[in-house]
């Protein structure tokens, strides 16, 4: 490989905006959690959100796909453009919201239905599908994406609940991506898996982001560093600092962001 | 600069320890520069001697500078400053493990050019040089352990006079195998000595710029001074 080949791929692939965020703040109740956050999260690209517990990252994560309207006490203003429709409008259905803009918890949180069904859920209540044999082909295609395929295709009628921890995260994100979403969320995603099943879902991370944006909320910074290319440092409700994932962890220019990323502070 | 401690305290005893290993190989080298000048012009067979046995410990520290790092690095995955300080580490140490090699070198030929006839005042010319490129080393060593920018860039300055020593001293080498050819042998081995002194000052400048390179981020963008004017056999 060339030297400027070694370049290009470290290069952020595509420069086009996909969600931008202006003054974004979130309140609940009387606690300011998120304070003026502005953010361009590119397409096709890894994003990480890092910071102490309580820096606000997980609030703006749930911002992007209006996950906070669900918290009663949960204020937010500012703006939101996802492909420079403003999402917080109030025409805009947050189920559709969702459906373009995919999430993925800590937990592993199959339905109790069938590994199939867990994945033909999103596509039969959005109608994404006209027949059988295409939900079949759509389903197949989300667990091959998920790296779940080969392992559980012989037993697709089975319980998704009956896999182990990293398949059922495996199976949540082949669900995720079923709605055929342009944007996946993803909060700490394998804070409750072992490493190889990490690596697993962080490799998925890694092909996912040739179709979609990935916003990963994660306490490693290790994994943030391995997987993203653009990584965005929030402390006390501030983003602190946003910028190319190498560049943040060899020499960023916040002094906050310095003595986090090196454990100096919590 | 960041000072403050980390959350896991045996990180910063690691990082400490990599450094004060780093410096003791500092003053060694220092140490078998000078005694090996000393050696040289005063003709000590036994200093020339405990010089050359001394540079295995050199060699020992630098081996157990890289291992510590190498378990630093796969046990912490320092970022940022923790793993520009790692990197300029072992860096370092490599220069320095270079400088004890030119020492010992010119212990070496001490021992054979006692054995032959006086070269006038090169000697004395010889270890000013090697006394001026030993306090280039300690600024340079210096400038590392107070992370001085200031000093570091005029390490790299300094280097400029040591370069222009050298120059002069290869010229009077000239004059004297011009002079008279018995004198050539003594005259080889000796410009070998200035000229591995010389290397020694470029070693202190590469410590300098990665000085730079650990407080800054950035390695020095100007390009260094340099007074190299030996004209290749013109004069």
């Amino acid at each position: 490989m060339s030297v400027i080949e070694m370049k290009l791929e470290r290069e952020v692939a595509a420069e086009t905006i996909k969600i931008q965020a202006r003054k974004v703040q979130v309140h609940y109740g009387t606690n300011h959690a998120l304070k003026d956050v502005d953010v361009d999260i590119l397409s096709k690209n890894v994003t990480a959100f890092i910071g102490p517990s309580g820096c606000g990252k997980s609030t703006f994560l749930r911002c992007l796909n209006r996950m906070n309207d669900t918290v009663a006490s949960a204020k937010v203003s500012g703006s939101i453009l996802l492909d420079g429709a403003d999402i917080y409008d109030p025409r805009v259905d947050p189920v559709q919201l969702r459906a373009k803009v995919g999430m993925v918890f800590q937990k592993p949180n199959p339905f109790p239905k069938s590994i199939y069904d867990n994945v033909a859920y999103g596509p039969k209540i959005h109608g994404l599908t006209r027949s059988k044999a295409e939900l079949d082909e759509v389903v197949e295609s989300c667990l091959r994406k998920a790296a779940l395929w080969n392992e559980v295709k012989d037993r697709l009628q089975s319980p998704g609940t009956g896999l182990s921890g990293g398949q059922q995260q495996r199976l949540c994100i082949a669900r995720a991506i079923a709605t055929s979403p342009e944007v996946l969320l993803m909060d700490e995603p394998c804070s409750a898996l072992d490493p190889i099943a990490t690596a697993q879902v962080e490799e998925l991370i890694d092909e996912l982001r040739s179709q979609f944006s990935v916003v990963i909320v994660t306490h490693s910074m290790q994994q943030a560093a391995r997987v993203s290319q653009r990584t965005a440092f929030f402390h006390l409700g501030h983003l602190v600092e946003y910028g190319e994932t190498g560049t943040i962890f060899t020499n960023p220019k916040d002094p906050r962001t310095e003595s986090y990323i090196t454990g100096r502070i919590g | 600069m960041n000072t403050e401690r980390h959350i896991a305290s045996a990180f910063d005893r690691d990082l400490e320890g990599i450094q004060a290993l780093v410096v003791k190989m500092g003053g060694l080298v220092e140490a078998a520069l000078a005694d090996a000048a000393t050696a040289l012009e005063t003709r000590d067979e036994a200093m020339a001697e405990r010089v050359r046995a001394q540079d295995g410990a050199i060699d020992a520290l630098e081996v157990q500078v890289n291992d510590e790092c190498l378990r630093l690095i796969a046990t912490r995955a320092p970022a940022a400053t923790d793993l520009r300080v790692v990197l300029t580490v072992m860096k370092i140490a490599a220069s320095l493990e270079r400088c004890g090699d030119y020492a010992k070198n010119l212990a070496k030929r001490s021992l054979v050019l006692n054995q032959m006839h006086v070269v006038e005042g090169a000697t004395a010319s010889i270890r000013r040089m090697a006394r001026q490129v030993g306090l280039l080393l300690k600024d340079a060593l210096d400038s590392f352990i107070h992370r001085d920018v200031e000093l570091a860039a005029s390490v790299r300055q300094q280097d400029r006079d040591v370069d222009h020593m050298y120059t002069a001293l290869f010229r009077e080498f000239l004059t004297h195998m011009m002079e008279d050819p018995r004198n050539i042998t003594a005259c080889m081995h000796l410009h070998f000595i200035a000229k591995n002194i010389e290397r020694v000052g470029d070693h202190a400048t590469t410590i300098a710029e990665q000085v730079i390179f650990l407080a800054t981020g950035q390695m020095p963008s100007e390009p260094r001074p340099k007074a190299d004017s030996v004209n290749m056999g013109k004069d």
